[in-house]
């Protein structure tokens, strides 16, 4: 029974919009400032944030700008017509695999901050299995449902962001933003780096851009999308710098939450506040969460049109679950984000922009106006 | 599996046809398929076929005369108790068998003349067939049949008796109409027509149920609603195929998007005010008989939240009601599973003070708090439902009886405590608070949910509840319309009447949700004056 629709199950590039902030916004913003702090002097960080920001803008308008070429067939198809199947399968299925791995990640560094703030006793497993429980009940849900959630979340992400960081301001002294510009060119490169890795999800712009109604406007929109949350790492960090001053920030493990703990609200209705901002912190890692899976099982359905989506979704919950679970302890874990992280440059971003290169000189039918 | 492929899973299972028809098409739907029995040319026969049909029913009265010079043999067939008897006498048999001097050749020529000269009602209309006559008979009209001719006549001589008008039990408000819709169809459509001097208001009428044939009507204004919508509306209430709708909220369920969700999809209303204004926005109301109450569709989850009050009081204190709404549904939603998590898990986050008398309060209390805040909130349920079934008198003693015995006493005896006592009654009065009922109820139901989360994983458990929740108004559909609308997908000009009520004079424009097709309520220039 086909459902009765009058209204336009297309997305807008508000949606779009939305969604890449919501996809970027996980649980590297609430690192980031320590491991820029350990890798810049003072609080230089800002202009690695703002340079990977810059970077990351432009690479995700050149993404959209490409995915705006296979709006209607699909980066598959795409791939396909433009360095035949074989490789197109290859890189389909790396850009697959790096997805799922994503979602294990964000899955695993939930569990683990969970248990550092809101659990003493509970294992790290069931943590995370009640966690990814949650997710595949979205992920069975509809796509145009994962894309209206972000639209309900994002809010609530930026108005507590807000409500931390002003009562924080209090707590913030300006002696340890100074001086300034005292990082020297590799510093800042290295802080480059680790700025981007948080950065990155802004991919998603090129599978979701099938289900837009003006494929046209994602450029614009995926690169507003990506200064949303580019703000919102600048800010945190500045607060950090001045709240916990340079050389106290690299021995915090997540700054962004223990700046809630910092915090005063006066009134005094609640102490500890970090718990409750983790736990509103929790909704947009996991639309995050969500959105790697959603992806993750849009490209495999992509190569192999035989697959339904349920099927797909069992078959991938427990390499998922167990990949997750997979790192020993904390370097180990560091270590996963870093190889997704130099995976998700590779595939989901230079490799795009190649096969473009190719496309365009096979003369591959674009779906662009 | 997606709660939607269930439901049309279960719907093709259970072989709902749906016919597809023109939603101005306003043909009886059942006639088309009655076995077409035409009437004997005999009153006699026609009068045993129908005693045979309703087996020699008490309650049938047939009265058999013979009318004019011609001596014609006629005949009326009636229900006793559902016919105005003092009608029939004056308006029919009267005229018939005292005055009737007109000179008949022919048993059509005979029908003509009743119809236009002897019958003094103001409702007649010919009938072919058996199955009509009877289903005439039985919805309260008399059939007169007359010998030798192929049609019987219908005459209106409807008389039963019906509740007067009365105020809205469920939806009482301070300002604006007291009228409430009755069990009476034709009252209640009344009351839409004298709200609504709108020539295209339309009332489309249909008989649903195989044995039931209980009148729906299906009510729009043509040029405001979307008409995919009717049309979609129509074959969804025409696919109901069962022995009788006992009432609105069997068709509700029947032609609800989703089965499994427990958020109220099709909005029920005792009050012709907020029909009224639905219609004007675009939507469509669905009126069953026999029972007070219409059903609005389609609606979102932000519908729920509003009662037809808003518009009638000032703005300022519309938006105030409507933003406590809010706080109100997620009070009712979720304080019992804060106060399991701050109490079980995460005794750190309340302030030290309030911990200390928190402490000292429940000093004493043998449970964990998991099993005190469901104690509580069980016992609560049983009054409430208790409450409800007594007789009036004997309900209040419940209220009584439940107050005292249950806060006071089970404190003094050290089973709760007070703090307790305070979360579950702040939980009820803002669960009360909420204008739709079954919204509440859905509430109420979720609470059980999230407390159990609570009590498993804390505040991490209630944020995983709240996503679930989430996702599932996300995926929820009505009638097209995403359940989240207008905040996902956003609708800026929706906002101005959705926690906000804004100043009359800026609701310029229908909901765009609904895609009505004339978009202007009031006239476009930008000047309100």
């Amino acid at each position: 029974m086909k459902y009765f629709e009058y209204g336009d199950p297309k997305v807008s590039a508000l949606d779009i919009c939305v969604t890449v902030a919501s996809m970027i916004i996980g649980v590297g913003v609430l690192n980031l400032p320590r491991e820029l702090a350990k890798v810049t002097k003072s609080s230089d960080g800002w202009i690695s944030i703002l340079i990977a920001g810059l970077l990351a803008m432009i690479a995700a308008f050149l993404l959209a700008k490409i995915a705006v070429h296979f709006s209607k067939q699909g980066y598959f198809a795409y791939t396909a017509a433009a360095v035949t199947k074989p490789v197109a399968y290859v890189i389909t299925l790396l850009l697959s695999f790096y997805f799922l791995s994503y979602c294990s990640y964000e899955i695993r560094a939930i569990a683990n901050i969970s248990k550092q703030y809101l659990f003493e006793r509970t294992p790290v497993e069931v943590i995370a299995l009640g966690f990814f429980l949650v997710v595949i009940y979205a992920v069975s849900g509809s796509r145009a449902g994962i894309i209206r959630l972000n639209l309900l979340t994002i809010p609530f992400i930026f108005g507590i962001t807000f409500v931390v960081l002003s009562f924080s301001l209090t707590k913030l002294s300006v002696v340890d933003l100074k001086p300034c510009f005292i990082s020297s060119i590799t510093e800042l490169a290295s802080g480059v780096k680790a700025s981007i890795f948080s950065l990155l999800g802004f991919e998603v712009v090129l599978l979701y851009i099938t289900m837009m109604h003006k494929p046209q406007l994602a450029p614009k929109a995926a690169a507003i999308g990506v200064a949303l949350p580019i703000i919102m790492s600048l800010a945190i960090y500045i607060v950090c710098v001045g709240v916990f001053s340079e050389f106290a920030l690299q021995e915090v493990s997540n700054p962004a939450v223990e700046l809630a703990k910092e915090m005063q609200i006066p009134g005094e209705f609640f102490e500890r506040f970090e718990s409750i901002f983790f736990t509103i912190w929790i909704v947009t890692v996991y639309t995050t969460t969500i959105m790697a899976f959603d992806c993750c099982i849009y490209t495999l359905r992509s190569m192999f049109k035989k697959i339904k989506h349920m099927p797909a979704i069992y078959m991938l919950s427990p390499i998922i679950f167990w990949l997750s679970m997979f790192p020993r302890d904390v370097n180990s874990f560091a270590k996963m984000g870093d190889y997704i992280s130099y995976l998700g440059v590779g595939i989901a971003v230079i490799t795009p922009m190649i096969i473009y290169l190719f496309a365009k000189i096979r003369g591959v039918k674009s779906d662009a106006l | 599996m997606k709660a939607r492929e269930i439901s049309s899973m279960f719907k093709q299972l259970f072989g709902r046809s749906s016919p597809s028809r023109s939603y101005t098409n306003k043909s009886n739907p059942t006639a088309a398929e009655l076995s077409v029995q035409h009437l004997y040319p005999l009153v006699q026969d026609n009068l045993e076929a129908i005693k045979q049909a309703l087996h020699h029913a008490s309650d049938l009265v047939i009265r058999s005369f013979s009318v004019g010079p011609s001596q014609t043999p006629c005949a009326t067939a009636s229900i006793d108790g559902l016919v105005d008897t003092a009608q029939i006498n004056e308006q029919l048999l009267k005229p018939m068998m005292h005055s009737f001097d007109y000179l008949i050749s022919s048993a059509e020529e005979m029908c003509s003349v009743l119809e236009e000269q002897v019958l003094s009602t103001y409702q007649v209309k010919r009938i072919a067939t058996l199955d009509d006559a009877i289903y005439n008979i039985l919805s309260g009209n008399t059939v007169l049949f007359i010998d030798e001719s192929t049609d019987a006549i219908a005459v209106t001589t409807i008389g039963w008796k019906s509740r007067a008008i009365e105020e809205p039990q469920t939806e009482s408000i301070i300002r604006g109409p007291r009228a409430g819709f009755t069990e009476d169809l034709r009252t209640n459509t009344a009351m839409l027509r004298r709200r609504l001097k709108e020539p295209n208001l339309v009332l489309d009428d249909y008989q649903i149920g195989r044995r039931g044939k209980r009148d729906v009507v299906i009510a729009y204004i043509v040029g405001i609603v979307h008409p995919n919508l009717v049309k979609e509306i129509t074959k969804r209430v025409l696919s109901i195929d069962i022995d009788d709708i006992e009432g609105s909220g069997f068709l509700e369920h029947w032609i609800a998007d989703s089965f499994l969700s427990p958020f109220p999809l099709i909005l029920n209303t005792e009050r012709p005010d907020r029909v009224s204004g639905s219609l004007l926005q675009g939507r469509v109301a669905i009126l069953v008989d026999g029972d007070p109450f219409a059903l609005i569709l389609p609606i979102t989850f932000s519908s729920s939240l509003q009662s037809p009050e808003d518009y009638y009081q000032h703005w300022m204190i519309s938006t105030l009601t409507r933003l406590l709404r809010l706080g109100a549904a997620f009070i009712a939603t979720f304080l019992p599973a804060l106060y399991i998590a701050l109490l079980e898990y995460h005794h750190g986050m309340i302030p030290s003070k309030l911990a200390f008398s928190i402490a000292g309060a429940r000093e004493g209390v043998p449970f964990p708090a998991v099993i005190e805040a469901f104690a509580m909130e069980i016992t609560l349920e049983l009054l409430r439902e208790a409450g409800l079934r007594l007789p009036k008198p004997i309900g209040q003693t419940i209220g009584i009886v439940g107050g005292l015995v249950i806060g006071e006493a089970a404190v003094a005896a050290g089973m709760v405590s007070p703090v307790m006592v305070i979360v579950v009654a702040i939980t009820a009065i803002s669960s009360f608070a909420l204008p739709s009922y079954s919204f509440a109820i859905s509430l109420r139901m979720m609470r059980f949910g999230i407390m159990l989360a609570a009590a498993f994983f804390g505040l991490f458990g209630i944020i995983l509840a709240y996503i679930m929740i989430n996702v599932h108004i996300v995926n929820l559909m009505c009638c097209g319309i995403p359940y989240s609308t207008p905040f996902a997908p956003l609708l800026k000009q929706e906002w101005k009447d959705l926690v906000l009520r804004a100043p009359t004079i800026f609701l310029k424009k229908r909901p765009k949700m609904v895609k009505p097709q004339n978009t202007d309520r009031m006239k476009k220039e930008n000047d309100p004056s």
